[in-house]
C-alpha cells in the first residue's frame, strides 16, 4: 500500500492535471471556434452628407444636431460635408449616401410626392425617388390621388399621409421663411424666387418708374452660371433664371390658393387657351399663341411642345433599349397617358391625352418648360451608358422662348436682355396673363453674383443691387435692417429642410428605424435657435412630408410619433431613445447600437 | 467691383508695410545699391522664377480640370477623418480652444494678419534676399516656394477637405467671413474651400520663418519679425476657423521639406540630373536610331 499509494497519487495527479488542462483547453477552443465562426455584431454606422456651411449654414447646423443625437443614441455617425452640386450628384444621381440633409426647393402640389416616392422611379435619377423607396401601399395611394378629384382626392391624400407616418421614407425638419432685402423705393411685398415673381416685380408701377436700366438682382454662390441646362440636377443655379428664359404652356399664379381636391390656378403663357375634356379619359386641347418665336428667331409651334414631353420621357428618343429619362420634370411628364399619343392638330393646336389622370394633378404638366426641338433633337445622341448629350450639355447659350433672352455672363454677373419679339410684350394679345398688366418697368435683368451672403448684402446696402434672390440666413436680418434705404421682406414658403434616408442601407431599410431617426431632430428647437423664429415647424402629417398645400387638408392633425422629440433643448435623452430601439428589436452593447 | 477695391486696398497696405520694412531691415543704401545692379541679379534668378511662374500658371490654367478630377473622379473626402482624429487626440478641438478667447479686437488682429500680414510675409523676403551680395538665398526662397505649391497642390487634388467653419458651424465659428465678407472674393480667386489640407498659409509662412533663421546673420532683425508674423498667421488660420490643427501640422512639415529641397537642390542642378538620367535611359537608343 505504502508503495502503491504515492504512484497512484502521482498518476491520478497527472491524470487530473491533464484532465483539467484538456477541459480548460476545450472550453477555450469552444469559445475560440464560436468567435471565429460567428462574426460578433457590429455597431450601426451612418454617414450624413450635407453641404458645407459656406453653401448653407442652416443645413450644416441641422446636420450637427442630428450627428450629436445619433451618436448619443449609440450610432457611429460621421458627417461628410460635400459641395452642393456634388451632393445632388451623390444623392440624386449615384444614390451614394446613407442619410442626407438638404434644403428641398419645395413641393408645388401634393402630386409631386408621386415623383418623390413612387416605386416606378426607383431606378431613375433626379428628384424621382432618390430614396429607392418602394411600398405597394404608398404606390396605390399615390395613384389614387392622381386619378381622383374633390373629396375622393382629399381622402386619399389624408390616408397617404397617415400611412407615411409609419413608413417615414424621409422627414421634414422645418419650413424656412424666405428672407430678402430690397431697395425701399421698390416696396416689395415678398422676396422673389420663381420666375413669375420676378415678372411680377417688373410689372409693378413705381413712383419714379419705368426705369431705363435693368433690374439688378443680387445672388451669391459658386459656379452659378456654369450650366444653364434646364434638365440637369447636379449643378448650382440661380433660382428662377431658367424659368425666365424658358416659357411653359402656363404658369401657376402668384395668387393661387386652391383646395386639395381642386386644380390650381394657372396663368396662360405660351398657351392662349386650354380646353379640358373629360369624355372617355381626360384630354387638354392647347391652342398656342399666334406668332411665337424662339430666341434664335425660329418659329415655336405645336411640334416643339409634343417634342418636349417625348424628350423628357426619353432623351435618347428611342436610340437605346429602354429609355434615358430626364432627371427633371420627368414626374410631370408621366401625368400624360402616353407621349406617343399627343396629337398635333396644326401649328398652333395640339391635344394632350391624360387618360385616367384627374385635373388637380394634370394641370402640373402645363408648367414644364418647353424646349426648342431644333436645338435639343441633336442632343439625343447617346454618349455613354444611360447618358445622352442632353444630360451633360452645359447649354451655355440657352435658346428659349421667355420674355428675356440670354445676354452675356462672366464670373460676377449674368445679363438677360429683353426679348422684344415676345408676343406677350404687346398689351393687346388675347388672354394676356394678368400679372403682365404694367410690364415692363425695367429694361432687362442683371444678376450680380457675389461670393457669399455678406458680400451680397453689402451690395444691397451700397445700392448696387435692387433686390436679393438668394436665401438670407436669419442671423443676417439685422444687417439689412441696419442699412438705410433698404427694407427686409419675408414670406412663408413651401421649401423645406429634408432629411432623406437611403432605403438600400441595411438598417435604413427598416421603417421602424426610419421612424425613430425622424424623431431625433428637435424641430421646435431648430426653429427657435437656428432660424431665430424665421421658419415654421411642421405641425400636421402632410407638413411632415414636405407638402404644405395652399389650404388645410382635413384629417392630418395626428403627427404621432414623428413629431415627438425624445429629449429637450435639441438634445435627446439617450435612455428614452435606446428604449425605442430596443422596442423594435435592436440591442445595445456598452452603449453602442448593434446591427 | 468689390474685388478691385479689395485688391487695391490690399496693395496699398502691403506696399506701405514693405517700404517700411525695407528701410528698417535692409537699409536704404543696400537696397539702392541692389537696384543699381539689378540686371545680373535678375539673370541669376530667372530660371527658378520661371519654374515658380510655370507652377502657378499650370495651377491657374487647370483649375476647372482639377476641380472635376478632385471632386468627381478621385473624390477622397477626408474631412470626417480629420475631425475624428482630433476628437480622439485632444479632449477639446484646438480650434474650439482658440475660439474660446475670441474677442472683437483679437478677431480684427487675426483677420489683418491672415490677409495683410501674410501677403507682406511672403513678399518681403524677395526684396531682402534680392539686396544681398549673392543670389543663393533668393534662389533657395524661390525653389522652396515652388516646392510648397507643387506638393501642396498635389495634396489638394488627392484630398478634399473642408475647414472647421464649413464642417460644423455649431462647434466652430466662421469668424473671417463674418467680419470681412468681401475677403471671400479675394480668397476665391486663389483657392477653393475644399483645399485646406495641408495649410499653405502655414507652410509658406513657416518657410519664410525657417529661411529667416538660416539667414539670421544677414538680417538679424527679420528673425523675430517673421517669427511673430508666421506664428500669428498659423494661429489665425485656426482661430478664424479656416484650418484644422492637422492642416497646420501638415503645413509645417511641408515647410520643413520645402526648405530642405530649397537648400539642397538648385533648379539648374535638378534640370541637369534629369537630363543625365534621360540620356542614360534613352540617349543611346536615340543616337543609335540616328545612325
Amino acid at each position: 500500500m505504502k508503495r502503491v499509494a504515492p504512484s497512484v497519487t502521482r498518476r491520478s495527479l497527472l491524470a487530473g492535471a491533464s484532465g483539467v488542462g484538456l477541459s480548460a483547453l476545450a472550453g477555450c477552443s469552444e469559445r475560440f471556434w464560436s468567435r471565429a465562426e460567428n462574426t460578433s455584431p457590429e455597431q450601426v454606422e451612418l454617414t450624413i452628407k450635407t453641404v458645407p456651411a459656406d453653401d448653407d449654414a442652416i443645413a450644416a447646423m441641422i446636420m450637427s444636431q442630428l450627428r450629436e443625437n445619433l451618436q448619443a443614441a449609440g450610432i457611429d455617425a460621421t458627417h461628410e460635408p460635400i459641395t452642393e452640386a456634388e451632393l445632388y450628384r451623390d444623392v440624386l444621381i449615384d444614390g451614394d449616401y446613407d442619410v442626407f440633409v438638404v434644403k428641398h426647393p419645395g413641393i408645388d402640389e401634393y402630386d409631386a410626392l408621386h415623383g418623390l416616392l413612387h416605386s416606378q422611379f426607383v431606378a431613375e435619377r433626379g428628384w424621382q425617388n432618390p430614396f429607392h423607396f418602394s411600398d405597394v401601399g404608398v404606390d396605390e395611394l399615390l395613384e389614387r390621388q392622381r386619378t381622383t378629384d374633390g373629396d375622393a382626392r382629399e381622402e386619399s391624400l389624408t390616408e397617404l399621409f397617415d400611412y407615411l407616418l409609419e413608413t417615414a421614407p424621409f422627414t421634414t425638419v422645418a419650413y424656412p421663411d424666405r428672407i430678402g432685402g430690397a431697395q425701399e423705393q421698390l416696396s416689395l411685398s415678398r422676396p422673389p424666387r420663381r420666375a413669375i415673381e420676378f415678372v411680377d416685380i417688373l410689372s409693378q408701377e413705381f413712383d419714379d418708374g419705368p426705369f431705363d436700366r435693368p433690374l439688378e438682382i443680387g445672388v451669391y454662390g459658386e459656379a452659378l452660371t456654369d450650366r444653364l441646362n434646364p434638365l440637369v440636377v447636379d449643378r448650382n443655379r440661380i433660382q428662377g433664371l431658367l424659368g425666365l428664359l424658358y416659357d411653359p404652356l402656363a404658369r401657376r399664379s402668384t395668387t393661387d390658393t386652391h383646395e386639395p381636391g381642386e386644380p390650381a390656378t394657372y396663368e396662360p403663357w405660351l398657351a392662349e387657351q386650354i380646353e379640358w375634356d373629360d369624355d372617355g379619359g381626360l384630354t387638354a386641347t392647347v391652342t398656342l399663341r399666334d406668332g411665337l418665336r424662339w430666341h434664335d428667331d425660329e418659329r415655336l409651334d405645336a411640334d416643339d411642345v409634343a417634342f418636349t414631353f417625348r424628350f423628357i420621357e426619353d432623351t435618347s428618343l428611342g436610340d437605346v433599349e429602354g429609355t434615358v429619362p430626364a432627371p427633371r420634370y420627368r414626374d410631370r411628364q408621366t401625368l400624360l397617358e402616353n407621349t406617343g399619343r399627343i396629337e398635333v392638330i396644326d401649328d398652333r393646336t395640339l391635344e394632350l391625352p391624360f387618360g385616367s389622370t384627374g385635373r388637380p394633378a394634370a394641370v402640373r404638366a402645363l408648367s414644364v418648360p418647353i424646349l426648342p426641338e431644333h436645338i435639343w433633337d441633336p442632343r439625343s445622341e447617346v454618349i455613354a451608358e444611360r447618358q445622352t448629350r442632353a444630360l451633360v450639355a452645359d447649354n451655355d447659350e440657352p435658346v428659349g422662348s421667355g420674355l428675356f433672352e440670354f445676354g452675356e455672363t462672366s464670373m460676377d454677373e449674368l445679363v438677360l436682355e429683353p426679348f422684344e419679339d415676345h408676343v406677350l410684350r404687346s398689351a393687346d394679345v388675347p388672354n394676356r396673363p394678368s400679372v403682365l398688366e404694367n410690364f415692363p418697368q425695367f429694361e432687362g435683368i442683371r444678376y450680380q453674383i457675389e461670393p457669399n451672403v455678406g458680400a451680397m448684402l453689402d451690395s444691397l446696402a451700397d445700392g448696387a443691387v435692387d433686390v436679393t434672390a438668394n436665401a438670407v440666413p436669419p442671423d443676417e436680418v439685422a444687417t439689412i435692417t441696419d442699412a438705410s434705404g433698404v427694407s427686409t421682406t419675408t414670406t412663408s414658403t413651401t421649401s423645406f429642410y429634408m432629411v432623406g434616408y437611403n432605403i438600400h442601407h441595411p438598417e435604413l431599410g427598416n421603417p421602424n428605424v426610419r421612424q425613430i431617426l425622424s424623431q431625433l431632430i428637435d424641430r421646435e428647437y431648430v426653429v427657435s435657435e437656428f432660424f431665430n423664429g424665421f421658419a415654421e415647424e411642421p405641425t400636421r402629417s402632410n407638413e411632415l412630408f414636405g407638402s404644405r398645400g395652399q389650404t388645410h387638408l382635413d384629417g392630418t392633425e395626428s403627427t404621432m410619433p414623428l413629431s415627438v422629440f425624445p429629449g429637450s433643448d435639441g438634445e435627446i435623452d439617450p435612455e428614452r431613445v435606446r428604449q425605442l430601439f430596443v422596442e423594435v428589436g435592436y440591442q445595445y452593447d456598452d452603449g453602442a447600437l448593434l446591427k | 467691383m468689390t474685388l478691385v477695391s479689395v485688391v487695391f486696398d490690399l496693395a496699398l497696405v502691403v506696399a506701405t508695410m514693405l517700404a517700411t520694412a525695407t528701410l528698417v531691415i535692409v537699409g536704404p543704401r543696400q537696397i539702392a545699391a541692389a537696384i543699381r545692379d539689378a540686371r545680373w541679379r535678375l539673370e541669376v534668378c530667372l530660371l527658378p522664377l520661371a519654374v515658380l511662374a510655370l507652377v502657378l500658371f499650370i495651377r491657374w490654367s487647370t483649375v476647372d480640370v482639377v476641380i472635376r478630377l478632385e471632386r468627381r473622379v478621385l473624390g477622397n473626402n477626408i474631412t470626417p477623418q480629420l475631425f475624428e482624429l482630433e476628437q480622439f487626440l485632444f479632449p477639446q478641438n484646438p480650434v474650439t480652444v482658440l475660439q474660446t478667447f475670441a474677442s472683437p479686437a483679437l478677431t480684427e488682429f487675426f483677420v489683418f494678419v491672415y490677409i495683410y500680414g501674410y501677403a507682406f510675409l511672403l513678399l518681403f523676403p524677395f526684396i531682402a534676399y534680392f539686396a544681398l551680395s549673392n543670389m543663393d538665398d533668393l534662389s533657395t526662397l524661390i525653389l522652396a516656394f515652388t516646392a510648397n505649391y507643387a506638393i501642396g497642390l498635389t495634396f489638394y487634388i488627392l484630398f478634399i477637405a473642408y475647414g472647421p467653419r464649413n464642417f460644423d458651424p455649431l462647434l466652430f465659428e466662421p469668424l473671417l467671413y463674418d467680419v470681412f465678407p468681401q475677403s471671400r472674393s479675394l480668397t476665391n480667386q486663389v483657392n477653393q474651400n475644399t483645399n485646406v489640407f495641408p495649410s499653405l498659409h502655414t507652410s509658406l509662412s513657416m518657410t519664410v520663418f525657417f529661411l529667416a533663421w538660416l539667414t539670421r546673420e544677414k538680417y538679424p532683425l527679420w528673425v523675430p519679425v517673421s517669427g511673430v508674423l508666421a506664428i500669428s498667421v498659423v494661429v489665425s488660420t485656426m482661430y478664424l476657423g479656416i484650418h484644422w490643427f492637422s492642416d497646420v501640422v501638415a503645413g509645417t512639415m511641408l515647410a520643413l521639406i520645402s526648405v530642405y529641397i530649397g537648400r539642397t537642390y538648385t533648379v539648374r542642378g535638378i534640370h541637369r540630373s534629369i537630363r543625365r538620367y534621360l540620356d542614360s535611359r534613352f540617349g543611346d537608343r536615340g543616337s543609335a536610331g540616328q545612325q
